[in-house]
Order: structure tokens, then sequence, then C-alpha cells
């Protein structure tokens, strides 16, 4: 196949966007002149790093946001997709970043309400027959009648595909679908991406994953800062183009080495023995958990999410009661501490849902920078806030952790992901912490906010700092942790020491499956 | 004494069916996600509409479209702020509801300017349903009564059905739990939402129309009595299901009729200061019902919640 864009008028292109332009309101361009044609038959990966557009690319295709300028054509034909449900009439099924599921509705339910069938009566036996039908097609054998909110977030994604596959859709988007799945699960999902090409189904597959563009596409199209750079196909390129093409400029890329020394002569930081926490529905959450975090070691919890490390850092961060257990930190049992005790007694924490517990979007950088010290000299004297020093400070801090920002007084909705991320980063180091607990903390970071991370990770094990890491990221955790923890079910499976690590068992914990 | 029982259980349906109708009305638009706290005002014009119609044209029928019309204008109006505006519904409810008494204060003044307070000479009468009428007891509180309550009673059923057996009720629930999510999934969120307002509208204005075309014959705009505000926390003790709703319609219902009944029951020089007291009664039981009922009540997860399509 060439990596040509094929004629314009070809009959084998079931998708052509020409000049798509979008400007957000804050200023933000995402998209700039993106023309891409995509073929009969075809997996299309679209490869490009953290807020290189893609999304927004995708959005404008779905009809969930409109473009400032630019033209879509469905099988040769201009369209104007002006809303979701006209997208979903021209055939084109778009499993989103974010899952579209509504979690109180059952399966059923949740792919009527996108079925665009006629009559007033809901007629859901009708429509479980089409998704049993199609549902062997993925391979998903579940009852069709539980709530979404019970599922998995692997089988979650399935339900999105079976979904868009109701739809009778022709033209699959998936927005990187493989980010919520574990090396297993990805292996199937390629094999179902396969199988639906087959039938003729022309597939735009999302990623910023250069080695699985490779492996599963036609063709690649490299997106970058809004633009479309290039589109090649896998035979003719290779990973070290690619990343180049992604990152557009040669990394300082040393890197990173790895020290492990003897925890021996470490002392323990943080130990929580017996612990069980309940979720939110009063469910056991966490089980008899118990582990020891040592000084200037990184400790790695490997699961999937939902297997109880929510939980487990709401109960370490003082979040959460837990129901028995204790948890010691340099000999103090911090069980029903509040996080502010926490805080002083050293503890840092990266959260996972950076917006919501990272940072308060409406204030300042400069706000959120003081948020756990705004009661500290020079910040204020107690009562009344000194300006001047916090901005000092937060001038400082956009230095050092080379935080993106026009000026310190921008609100910190403004900020990118990978912007506050650094930010918070920066916030929770600053008051010299001796355990940190990170949460996927380089969830939806591009690879130079991640590498980022990274680096300050291994700079404070070398200060002697304990961090647990927590990451749904396998390939991260092999590559810090001194050790790692599989957690499933609530559990401790096992415990590798990295001398120990083998990715195909420690995945296979991660499922539940026992092994020796 | 069982005359006086009967008595007080069709007391309790007349009294539940503007609550109920109302409730069902507001359970409806909050399953889709709209919080209408204007429903006090709301079913305040269709009181309005409904007695100024009814004065003038001498005909019942009419004063009971009108009632429904006015309730729609205005609950539709309700929707244009928060739905086209996407202003924030408490506020917008706070606007409708002072707007409401305002539009009633007002009108009423000019149109009866002078002269006695003006009064509908006839309320609309009970009607027998045939046969069913005459079964002993159960007939005469069941099935004797005014059209209000037999539409409020077959409002429960139709409530249920919209909501859980339609394709437009998936579409309403989706709305109410997660709007952007709806909308992604191709739902059409504002005209599903002007929907459940229209339907809300025209059982408030019913709701409305029971108090001046069948309970009272005279218009007063402290007519409805907190009535509407009592409805949405009906839908909460009802958690949202119109099954329920009926429930807490016939508890709020009867602590009213008790407050009359037993107000009747009294006679003597202190049976009116007693009566007064006990008028408190369904506002007590409000408070106590939702102090118990309303501690685990989970609505709509997107329950008053701003959305707009970006
Ligand atoms: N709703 C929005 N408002 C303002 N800026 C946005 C919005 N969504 C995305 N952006 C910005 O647009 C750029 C592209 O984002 P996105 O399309 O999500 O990229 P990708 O999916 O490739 O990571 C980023 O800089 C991002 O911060
Ligand atoms: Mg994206």
């Amino acid at each position: 196949m060439s990596s040509q864009i094929p004629s314009f008028f070809s009959n084998d292109i079931v998708l052509h966007v020409e000049g798509i332009r979008k400007v957000y309101p804050n200023g933000v361009i995402a998209n700039d002149n993106v023309t891409l044609s995509v073929l009969k038959g075809e997996i299309h990966a679209i490869l490009g790093e953290n807020g290189a557009g893609k999304t927004t690319l995708v959005n404008i295709i779905a009809g969930c946001i409109k473009p400032d300028a630019g033209e879509i054509y469905v099988n040769g034909k201009k369209v104007k997709i002006d809303n979701p449900r006209t997208a979903i009439k021209l055939g084109i099924g778009v499993v989103h970043q974010h899952f579209i599921l509504i979690p109180t509705l059952t399966v059923i339910e949740n792919i009527a309400l996108s079925l665009n069938n006629s009559g007033f009566r809901l007629n859901l036996s009708k429509v479980k027959e089409r998704i049993i039908q199609l549902s062997n097609l993925l391979n998903l054998k579940i009852d069709f009648n539980t709530k979404v909110e019970e599922l998995p977030v692997g089988l979650k994604q399935k339900v999105e595909i079976l979904r868009v596959l109701c739809q009778n859709a022709n033209i699959l988007i998936l927005d990187e679908p493989t980010s919520v799945l574990t090396p297993i699960e990805v292996e199937e999902f390629f094999r179902i991406l396969r199988n639906l090409k087959e039938k003729g189904c022309s597939i735009i597959l999302i990623t910023h994953k250069v080695k699985e563009a490779l492996s599963i596409s036609d063709r690649i199209t490299i997106m970058r800062k809004g633009r479309i750079i290039k589109t090649l196909t896998p035979k003719e390129t290779n990973e070290e183009e690619l990343s180049l093409l992604i990152i557009g400029e040669k990394q300082n890329s040393e890197s990173i080495s790895f020290t492990n020394e003897n925890n021996n002569t470490k002392k323990i930081l943080l130990s929580v023995n017996n612990l069980n926490v309940r979720g939110d529905r009063g469910e056991l959450s966490v089980k008899n958990v118990s582990f020891s975090l040592y000084s200037g070691e990184i400790l790695g919890i490997a699961g999937i999410a939902g297997n109880g490390q929510k939980e487990l850092v709401e109960a370490l961060t003082g979040l959460r009661k837990p129901e028995s257990g204790t948890i010691i930190i340099m000999d103090e049992n911090v069980v029903n501490k509040k996080p502010k005790f926490l805080i002083k007694k050293g503890m840092a924490y990266i959260p996972e849902d950076r917006i919501g517990r990272g940072v308060v979007l409406t204030m300042s950088l400069a706000e959120n920078a003081i948020l756990k010290r705004f009661e500290e000299s020079p910040f204020s004297n107690k009562t009344i806030m000194n300006k001047n020093s916090i901005m000092n400070y937060a001038h400082e801090l956009i230095k050092k952790f080379g935080i993106i920002a026009p000026n310190p007084n921008i609100e910190v909705s403004n900020l990118s992901g990978g912007n506050i991320q650094r930010l918070i980063v920066a916030r929770e180091l600053s008051y010299n912490a001796k355990i940190l607990i990170a949460e996927n903390p380089t969830a939806g970071l591009d690879v130079r906010a991640t590498d980022f991370t990274h680096r300050i990770f291994l700079d404070l094990k070398s200060k002697g700092v304990g961090i647990l890491l927590i990451s749904a990221d396998l390939d991260e955790l092999l590559k810090l942790s001194d050790r790692i923890l599989v957690m499933y079910n609530g559990k401790i499976m096992k415990e590798f020491n990295r001398n120990e690590y083998d990715i195909y068992k420690i995945a296979k914990l991660m499922l539940g499956i026992e092994v020796n | 004494m069982i005359e006086l029982i009967i008595s007080l259980i069709s007391i309790t349906l007349q009294t539940s069916a503007p609550l109920l109708l109302a409730s069902i009305g507001e359970c409806i638009v909050e399953r889709g996600g709209i919080l209408n706290l204007g429903i006090e005002g709301a079913m305040l014009i269709g009181a309005f509409t409904g007695f100024i119609s009814a004065y003038f044209t001498k005909n019942l029928l009419i004063g009971i479209l009108a009632s429904i019309i006015g309730g729609i204008a205005i609950v539709l109006f309700f929707g244009f702020l928060v739905i086209e505006m996407n202003l924030d519904q408490v506020i917008s409810a706070l606007a409708i509801n002072l707007l409401s008494y305002g539009i009633c204060i007002y009108f009423f003044r000019i149109i009866f300017s002078q002269g006695s307070l003006p009064y509908i000479s006839e309320l609309l009468s009970p009607i027998p349903i045939p046969i069913l009428s005459e079964i002993p007891i159960i007939g005469m509180i069941l099935f004797n009564q005014t059209i209000f309550v037999y539409i409020a009673l077959i409002s429960i059923p139709i409530a249920y059905y919209l909501i859980f057996k339609t394709r437009y009720g998936l579409s309403l629930r989706a709305t109410g739990e997660n709007p952007s999510i709806a909308y992604r999934l191709g739902v059409n969120v504002s005209k599903v939402r002007y929907i459940a307002l229209i339907i809300e509208g025209i059982f408030v204005g019913i709701a409305g129309g029971t108090f001046c075309l069948s309970m009272f014959n005279v218009f007063d705009v402290r007519i409805t009595a907190a009535k509407g505000f009592m409805a949405v926390s009906i839908v909460i003790l009802g958690r949202w299901n119109p099954i329920g709703v009926f429930g807490g319609a016939l508890l709020f219902g009867f602590a009213e009729a008790l407050s009359l009944w037993i107000g009747t029951l009294i006679i003597g020089p202190i049976s009116a200061s007693i009566s007064q007291l006990l008028s408190i009664l369904p506002y007590v039981v409000t408070i106590i019902a939702l102090l118990i009922g309303g501690r685990k009540a989970k609505g709509p997860a997107s329950l008053g919640a701003p959305f707009s399509r970006e």
C-alpha cells in the first residue's frame, strides 16, 4: 500500500477530512489544517503525544464539537456533522477516551439508548437479540442485564465497542483504547480489531504508543501540535523514526539509570498491618493488606483499576477510615489521623484525579502552590497572606519545575494536564516529604512530562524518600520499582523483587490468575 | 364511626390529588436532571388561569383547560431560562416563583379592580363512575370523586410506563444521570427536557386548577400554600419513582385531611383554635418525613447541574 494520500475521488475512501481547524476559547489551536483520508477496511493509527490534538479531531468527526473551518466527506459525499446523532447515522462509531456509558443503566439499556430505531415502546428484547449476535465477535460473555457500573474497565470497553457495532458503524474511531488494558488484554483487543477489519470496517486507532501503532496498523498518521506531520506505512518506518516525528526534536534522551541498593541498611518509613478498608458501597475493598515501605525505595503496586488501590490510597492519606488494621509512620499509628497531621508527618500525595483532588481549578497557580503551607511563614502570619512572598515562591517553582504558564496569577483551569501535574509535583515536593504516595502519576501525560516525573522520583529515591507508586501502567512499574506488589480484588497476591520481575506472571496475577 | 373513616379516606384522596399531580410532574422532569423549584409558582399560575377562565366563561372544563395552558406556559418559560439561556436552575426557579406571584397579584387587581370578592358559583362536582360507585364502602371512597382525583390516579401508571417502558423514558433517565454522555450517545437532550417540562406543565397546571375549581371557589395568592414545595419533597421521599411518589402524596394528603377532619369533629368554643393549630400538621409531616426518609435519597446523578453542548 502506498503511503501517499490516495486520490480524493477514490472509491476506497470512506472518510476524508479536509482543512479542519479548531481554536478553543482559551486560544489553544488544537487542530490546524488537518487533512486525512481513511480507506475502506484499513486500520489507520493516528499517533501523537499528549495535547497533539487527537481527541479534538475525534470529537469533531463525532459531532461533539464544531470545527472553526474544514470539511468532512463520508463515502465521497460532503456531510455536515453538527451533533453526535448525525455521526451515528452516518455509520461513524466512536469509542471515546472517556467512556460514554451511564453507570446506573444496564448494558442493554446503554446500547439501546444509542440505537436509532423508531417506536414509542422500549423493546429491550429486540436489542438484546442484536447484542447477543454481535457479542460473539468480541468474545464477550456477560449478563447483559448487569448495570454498567458493576463491570471492570476492560469489559466496559468491550461494551463500548459492542455499542458501536450495534449502531451498524462501519467507521470505528477508538481514542486511546489500550490505555485501560493490561498487556494480555491488549493482545486480545488487537485480535478483535483485525477481525473487524476482515469484516470490512475501517478503524481509526488513536494512540500515543509507538509500538502499538507499528504492530497493528496499515497506515500511521503522525500528529504534532495540532497538525498532520506525515502518513507512513509500518513497513517503511521504525520505532525510532516515529518517536522523533512525534516529538519533533531531538530530546536529551540519556536513559534513566536504575540503582538498586540493599534494603537491610534502610529504615522502615511506613508499615501497614492487616489493613481492611471498605469502599463506597460498604463492600470490603482492601482485605488484610500488609507491607512496609523503606527509605530510599520505590515500592510499586500493580493492579487493574478498581481492585482496591483507590481505597488503600485513601486510607493511607487519611481520606477514608479503615475498618481495621494499623498504619504506622515512624513508630506512630496514624489510623484516624487527619490529612493535615499526615502532611506534618512528612507524607506527600500525588493523586490520580489531578483535577478533582490535586488542584483547585478556579484558583491561581500561586494559590495552588501554597495550598498545603499557607499557614506558614513567610506566606502568611496566621491571618493575613503575604502576597509578595507567595508570588516569589510561585515564580521559583515555575522556573524549577518547568511549568509553562504566562504568570503565577493564571487560573489553574487554563493550564494543560502536563503542567498541572508539574505544579502538583512541585507543591508536594516543596515540604521535604519523607513518604510520597503517587497514584497513577503519569496517566494521560505525554512522553516528556512522564520522563520528567520519573526523573523526579528517582532523584527523591536517591535522597532517601520512600515512594509508594500505585500504577496501572506495568511498564512504568517495571522501570522504576525496587519491589512490586500485585493487587487483585483487594488482596496482595504476591510480592516480586526486582530480580524476579516477569511481565506475564504479573499480568496474570493482575487478572486474578494464580501463578506459582 | 365507619362513615367518619370513609369521609377521612375520601378527603385524603381529594387533598392528595394536587400533591400527586404536581409531584408526578416534578418526578418526570427530575428524572431528566432538571430540578424545578419553580413548581410552586407554576401551580399558582395554573390556579389563576383556571379561576379567571372559569369565572368569565362559567364553564369549569374551560377552566381546567386554561389551568393546563397556564401551567405549560410558565414551566416552558422556566425551561427556556435553564435550557436555552443555560441559567442556574435554582436562581431561575426563584425568578419564576416571584414572577408568578407578581403576575397573579397584578392581573387579579386589574381585572377585579372594584366590587366584592369574585367567586365561582359552582364547583366541579364528583363524578360517580357507573356500577363501580355502587360497591359498598369502597365505591363511595374511590369511585365518587372529582375528575381531578381520577386524573391524579391515572397519572401514576402513565408516568411509570413513560419513565420505564418507553424509549423516551430511557433517554430521559440517561439525561438525568449524565446529560453530556447522553448527548454523545445521540440523545437530543434539549428536546427530551422540553417534553418532560411540557408534561410537568400539564400536571402542575391541573394541580393548580384543583384549588380553584374543586376545593375553594375563590382565588387568593396564598391558595397553593407551599404545596409545590411539598411536591418536591414528595419526589425525594418517593425516590423518583411514581409508585413511591404515590405513597408520599398519600401521606401528605392524609396529614392534611386529618387536620381538616379533626377540625370538624370538635365542637365548642375552642374548635377554631384547635383546627388552626392542626393545619400546621402537613408541614410538620414534611419536615419529619424529609429528616427520616430524605437521608439516603439518591436522585439522578446530574440533578440540577448545568449542561451545555460543548
Ligand atoms: N475544552 C478545551 N478547552 C480548551 N483547550 C482544550 C480543550 N480540550 C483540549 N484542549 C487543548 O487542546 C490541545 C489538544 O488537546 P487534545 O485534542 O485533547 O489532544 P490529545 O488527544 O492529542 O492529547 C491541548 O493543548 C489541550 O490542552
Ligand atoms: Mg486525547
